[in-house]
């Protein structure tokens, strides 16, 4: 501590030299490091682009544009379509994302509004561990409890009592497997919801405090406080955490694969069993050889889907009204 | 203290008896005793950490949304004890006003951010609101900056506007007492002085209490003045008196910059 003073006044101007190459050096060497894992990241997202484009090229040859909205999987005959999996996967997306917003967003409120601080931080903590859970668990549960609970209870109540409903009756129409695009609905449920809620929380409490007060201040109840300042103020970021559930919904491959019956078919009922990009990949990959027509149609799957969930993501840019 | 006051003194619109303040075990403010006369301007000052926005945030009850904090003792206002559990917070926030160091617009139009708290507490037509409006953004001497924008949204303005705003927010509920932490601790001079002009106008309704750590503000717009530190009132007298002759040592050494 006393030694460095003096040292720097009798060498002041060499040392001073030299410390600013050092500072220079490890300043460059900085720089570097960084922006090289910056790079990383566009050559990643650049290769996968071109490896699932380039070997799903011979599908788009064959099949053309055509390929995305032909309703068509037969290795038999070796014609594929990726209509039948797309159509499951937005649709079993959509059903997943619909329960889990009002799920989220209502257990978000209730933990930031209403719970008692400890409760909060219990039930918090639970989300997100809920959150932590791999899909294998969610998807080994849905086929051991949601399944049977689907073909025992949901699916005869409902064919018993609109069976004749005009409208409803072909949504529920269907053998009772329990499989189906509900079921695999409802497992993305309760998988995204956790997810959706901790940061919907995050949200929430990010919202300055001294704003709370304000509306406190002048008389306004929790609820109003929720609803008219933090609610609003926390849109985009309510949007936000409803995208990355509905990316992880769109991508999601085990749970799914358990619970949707992995049938290539498209069709309106809800009950039928159906397919995803994600489990028709899984489920196919390993028996499809080298440089079929076959592994290619799924590396073309691979890529639109990848494309899907990059329109989603630009999609909820333009609702946040985010333009950076 | 009680040998200052004259005898035709104002009612005191706020009367704190033995006021004890707890954050969890962190005691606060110890057996603080003070008046706020009605319709004037009382200026706390202090150090940081001396406790006079606590003392400030006791008045609204705002400490109430943090558990582990509590208050004890007496605060007095028109009639009734403020900490008493029996108490309508969202009446009594209303009767009680209060002004932030950094604007809070609410994430709404101009016009909105008058009228959320005003729609809290009373049911107008849409024309006695626009009067409302209009009245309190005159008062605010804000009216002609923004008469031809009431549907913006309010964090279009400059931070002195969004401060003048944020007054006019205030006394929309038409409240007795307006609070205000630092109002002007984010502001530029220019700003700052409006807000001071205002004050002078506004302690002809309201009584009001600011929070300052600028002396000087505290001299220009206060016609009482208390001095905390550590926790305790040290001084409170008129603002010449202690600007000029305080009794206590600390209040002389504090006002003239040699702490704090």
């Amino acid at each position: 501590m006393t030694l460095a003073p003096t040292r720097q006044t009798e060498t002041s101007p060499s040392s001073f030299e030299k410390e600013e190459k050092k500072s220079g050096w490890t300043d460059s060497f900085f720089h570097v490091l960084v922006g090289g894992s910056a790079l990383v990241v566009l050559l990643v997202l650049g290769g996968l682009v071109l490896l699932m484009g380039y070997g799903g090229r011979e599908a788009f040859h064959i099949f053309g544009l055509n390929f995305a909205f032909h309703n068509v999987w037969n290795p038999v005959t070796n014609e594929y379509g990726a209509w039948a999996p797309l159509f499951g996967t937005i649709i079993s997306t959509l059903i997943g994302v619909m329960i889990a917003i009002p799920l989220a967003f209502g257990t978000a409120f209730w933990l930031t509004a209403i719970a008692s601080p400890r409760v909060s931080s219990v039930i918090g903590m639970a989300v997100q561990l809920l959150a932590a859970v791999p899909s294998i668990i969610f998807g080994m549960w849905g086929f051991f409890t949601i399944v049977p609970f689907v073909a025992r209870h949901i699916q005869p109540f409902l064919t018993h009592h609109f069976r004749h409903t005009p409208i409803l009756a072909p949504l529920i129409h269907g053998a009772p497997f329990g499989t189906g695009l509900l079921t695999a609905g409802l497992v993305l449920a309760v998988m995204i919801a956790p997810f959706m809620t901790a940061v919907m929380r995050d949200v929430f409490s990010a919202v300055p405090p001294m704003l709370r007060e304000s509306a406190y201040g002048l008389g306004a109840t929790r609820w109003d406080v929720m609803r008219k300042i933090v609610v609003p103020w926390s849109r985009s970021g309510m949007i936000g955490a409803a995208v990355l559930g509905m990316g992880r919904a769109l991508g999601e491959t085990m749970a799914v694969t358990f619970v949707i019956g992995n049938v290539t078919d498209v069709g309106w009922s809800v009950f039928a069993p159906r397919s995803t990009v994600a489990s028709l990949i899984a489920l196919q990959f390993p028996e499809s050889p080298a440089g079929s027509v076959r592994l290619s149609s799924l590396l073309a799957l691979g890529f639109i889907l990848m494309l899907l969930s990059f329109v989603s993501l630009a999609l909820a840019r333009t609702l946040r009204g985010d333009t950076k | 203290m009680t040998d200052t006051q004259q005898p035709a003194a104002p009612q005191n619109a706020l009367t704190v008896r033995n006021l004890n303040f707890f954050y969890g075990q962190h005691h606060a403010l110890h057996d603080v005793n003070i008046d706020f006369p009605a319709r004037k301007v009382t200026a706390m000052i202090g150090p940081s950490g001396c406790g006079k926005s606590t003392l400030l945030r006791i008045f609204n009850r705002m400490y109430d949304l943090y558990p582990g904090q509590r208050a004890e003792g007496e605060v007095m206002f028109d009639g009734r004890n403020l900490l008493e559990n029996g108490i309508d917070l969202n009446i009594m926030r209303a009767r009680i006003g209060m002004v932030f160091q950094k604007p809070t617009p609410f994430p709404m139009s101009i016009y909105d951010n008058i009228a959320f708290g005003v729609r809290l507490h009373e049911r107008l037509t849409r024309a006695q609101m626009d009067e409302r409006v209009q009245d309190v953004l005159t008062r605010v001497a804000l009216w002609g900056e923004v008469r031809d924008r009431l549907h913006a949204p309010a964090n279009g303005l400059s931070g002195g506007q969004q401060q003048r705003l944020c007054i006019a927010r205030s006394i929309a509920t038409r409240p007795e007492v307006l609070l205000l932490d630092e109002p002007t601790s984010a502001l530029d001079p220019i700003s700052t002085a409006r807000i001071e002009e205002l004050l002078d106008e506004l302690k002809e309704e309201f009584t009001i209490v600011i929070v300052t750590h600028n002396m000087q503000q505290a001299a220009r717009c206060a016609d009482q003045v208390a001095f905390f530190y550590m926790g305790r009132l040290v001084e409170v007298d008129t603002a010449d008196r202690i600007f000029t002759n305080p009794r206590q040592q600390q209040t002389q050494d504090y006002i003239t910059g040699r702490f704090g």
